[in-house]
């Protein structure tokens, strides 16, 4: 093959050799696992079996139907959690918007106020099982440590995660509909309070999984991830938070897709990035800050509608990479996922798939095995080095709120899409089933019932919703919405205490999200819809 | 001779734009003009724009199931505005069962994820009554949601 190279592009010799690693420092440039850099691991390996938290994305319909959801994935062994907004829960609407009629519950869970957070956790111990989010962060802490409060645990027992997106999300399926400066204010407030309030909880989850959905390759998706990760902890910083108040609680929840060898050392340059910008650029002197959990999710991207039975093997292959970089976290991207949101079917295929690596492959045991190859070392620095110049040269371009604003952004993201269609489209890039090895639509029958269920959307929710709305005590409501109005306008001031306590008086998320948006100028309702009087 | 003129929309709250960026970028290859409404349209919004752009062809791109309940809206508003612009709806979460209700509605034609790119430029071609070659030299114009 005339062009060999990684699907990130990067040129690759038919083999390498030792002279490839040169002046390869062991100590230097990868060390022992649980050793600066942290390249081969963030743990020295314990005696006897070490396993990752293995979970299944999860959320469909109301929050109690997320909750039986939830139940049936641990009785099938699952050993951590992870849930998901519906559409409306993502962009902080509340599922009795006009715009909100035809998704409520249809794409994740629909939540919106506190009752909700009570049916989404009723009977799971929040203290022992790890509850990864992907909700919008500053009002999935407020429902968490309410609930929390509610049955007597301190929040300082709290476990679990949520996502951070305030760079990217107006342009990668998430949008708030709130300006640059609001977003980056919530997460950084999140952050800040769960530093104190909720010091097990990784309140500062960088998320690069769901913007390189979009088709970014690997060196693109961490640096972006990189420059978001960086502008968060410089916000912290300048508020004063000590660096190491905060680090050791950031993780990095990101993309694995089909190039196997790739994957793996993208992974081992980016704990090895972390630590040394965390210990030679931020000042990080506690060990901890430096060396960066990783969670992943298998890539939604590289499944196909046709013969879906082959997306099982996809995420086996990419699972078996994620296990062999040794993450602390992985989620099988379903089978069904060109479709819908996972069948129970599918969710089960997914967890199994993690289960028989686990138990069964013994990758694991060892931490770190592909380290050492000559690929595999010359390819971690090859990426180090690619992900650490793109960093460099988007910050160079200046503001990021700039850079949000005007769709610098979102240029990147379409012409990424545009790439990887035209790959799809000219057969550069080979999707079995898909442009290759095709069959007829006749024949492309194995699980695709299962794949093309419909789930309705749940109308009787916005039935219940004003029921709801009329049901609570106005005046206390009223006043804690002028609380948060006004601690809103104050930038110095954390917004998470006067959300918490409005989400107690009974706000919704939508009139919470609306207010905030009033403070920063703008109308309440991104679509134009009237306020309405509490 | 005149461009194809397509507007690409999505409809509610369905915000995942790959599809609908990616079927932009395959039309305006083939010298098509893309009007690019985005993201979170109601079926109105997208009436307003086919009557205010002129163009040939209105293109949904749906990677939810919103599009089936906004459907019936949309062609009854067309017809009320006298508007007869074939409909095209594309998207992964269209299986064949939703392409025959789809074309039973009314709508003009129906891709789920096993379509190509060529299908799609045929079909938008054959729709706006024109199969002859079109120039696509010239930058399509840009749209912003």
């Amino acid at each position: 093959m005339a062009d060999r190279r990684t699907q990130s592009r990067i040129p690759l010799q038919p083999v390498y050799t030792p002279s490839d690693l040169g002046a390869f420092d062991y100590a230097a440039s990868s060390g022992d696992p649980g050793v600066f850099p942290y390249t081969r691991g963030t743990r020295a390996q314990s005696p006897g079996r070490t396993s990752w938290i293995q979970r299944e994305l999860s959320g469909e319909g109301d929050a109690r139907c997320s909750n039986a959801q939830l139940k049936y994935l641990l009785a099938k062994g699952q050993t951590g959690l992870d849930v998901i907004g519906d559409t409306p829960t993502m962009g902080c609407l509340d599922p009795d918007h006009p715009l909100a009629v035809h998704a409520v519950g249809t794409q994740g869970v629909s939540l919106c106020c506190l009752a909700d957070y009570r049916d989404l956790y009723a009977d799971l111990p929040l203290d022992r099982i790890t509850m990864s989010h992907s909700l919008p962060a500053v009002f999935a802490v407020a429902g968490l440590h309410c609930v929390a409060h509610e049955r007597g645990l301190s929040p300082a027992l709290l476990r679990g995660s949520v996502i951070q997106a305030p760079y990217y999300c107006e342009d990668c399926s998430y949008a708030v509909h709130m300006p640059f400066k609001l977003r980056v204010r919530m997460a950084a407030d999140t952050i800040a309070f769960c530093a104190v309030e909720m010091p097990k909880f990784h309140a500062f989850i960088e998320d690069t999984y769901f913007i390189s959905e979009s088709g970014l390759d690997s060196v693109e998706e961490m640096a972006l991830g990189f420059v978001e990760l960086r502008g968060l902890v410089r916000e912290l910083l300048q508020r004063g938070v000590a660096i190491d108040r905060f680090a050791p609680r950031i993780a990095i929840l990101l993309n694995c897709r089909m190039d196997f060898f790739e994957e793996v050392a993208k992974i081992r340059a980016t704990r090895r990035l972390f630590a040394r910008m965390m210990r030679d650029e931020f000042g990080a002197t506690d060990p901890r800050s430096w060396a960066v959990n990783i969670a992943a999710h298998t890539s939604g991207l590289t499944l196909t509608a046709q013969q879906p039975a082959n997306n099982i093997v996809r995420g086996a292959i990419q699972a078996l990479a994620l296990a062999c970089a040794g993450v602390q976290a992985i989620e099988v991207s379903t089978f069904d996922e060109a479709f819908r949101t996972p069948s129970p079917e599918a969710h089960l295929v997914g967890l199994r798939t993690q289960q028989v690596i686990d138990l069964e492959s013994n990758v694991g045991q060892v931490a770190d095995p592909l380290g050492g190859s000559y690929y595999v070392e010359t390819l971690t620095d090859d990426l180090e080095r690619r992900i650490s110049e793109m960093v460099q040269a988007i910050e160079a371009r200046g503001d990021p709120a700039r850079l949000s604003d005007s769709g610098w952004f979102r240029s990147v993201f379409q012409t990424a899409i545009e790439r990887h269609a035209r790959g799809i489209a000219d057969g550069t890039t080979a999707k079995v089933g898909l442009n290759v090895h095709r069959v007829p639509d006749e024949e492309d029958v194995l699980l695709r019932e299962v794949a093309e269920r419909k789930i309705e959307p749940s109308r009787e929710r916005i039935a219940r919703m004003k029921t709801y709305r009329a049901g609570r005590e106005v005046e206390p409501l009223r006043a804690a919405i002028q609380a948060l109005e006004a601690d809103a306008r104050d930038e110095r001031t954390n917004l998470l205490p006067a959300i918490i306590a409005a989400t107690k008086a009974g706000a919704t998320m939508g009139e919470m999200a609306g207010t905030l948006r009033r403070a920063y100028g703008q109308p309440a309702d991104p679509f134009g819809q009237p306020d309405v009087a509490l | 001779m005149k461009k194809i003129r397509v507007l690409m929309a999505m409809l509610g709250l369905d915000q995942h734009e790959v599809g609908a960026i990616a079927v932009t970028g395959v039309l305006r290859d083939a010298g098509m003009e893309v009007v690019y409404a985005g993201r979170f349209n109601l079926p109105a919004a997208v009436v307003k724009s086919a009557l205010e752009e002129g163009v040939d062809v209105i293109g949904l791109s749906c990677h939810s199931w919103e599009y089936l309940y906004y459907l019936d809206e949309l062609l009854a508003l067309l017809r009320e505005h006298d508007l007869d612009v074939p409909v095209i709806v594309g998207g992964s979460v269209v299986t064949p069962g939703d392409a025959r209700i789809l074309l039973d509605k009314g709508v003009s034609a129906a891709f789920g994820p096993t379509a190509t790119p060529d299908e799609i430029i045929a079909s938008v071609r054959k729709l706006a009554g024109t199969a002859a070659e079109h120039d696509s030299s010239t930058a399509a114009c840009e749209g912003r949601e």
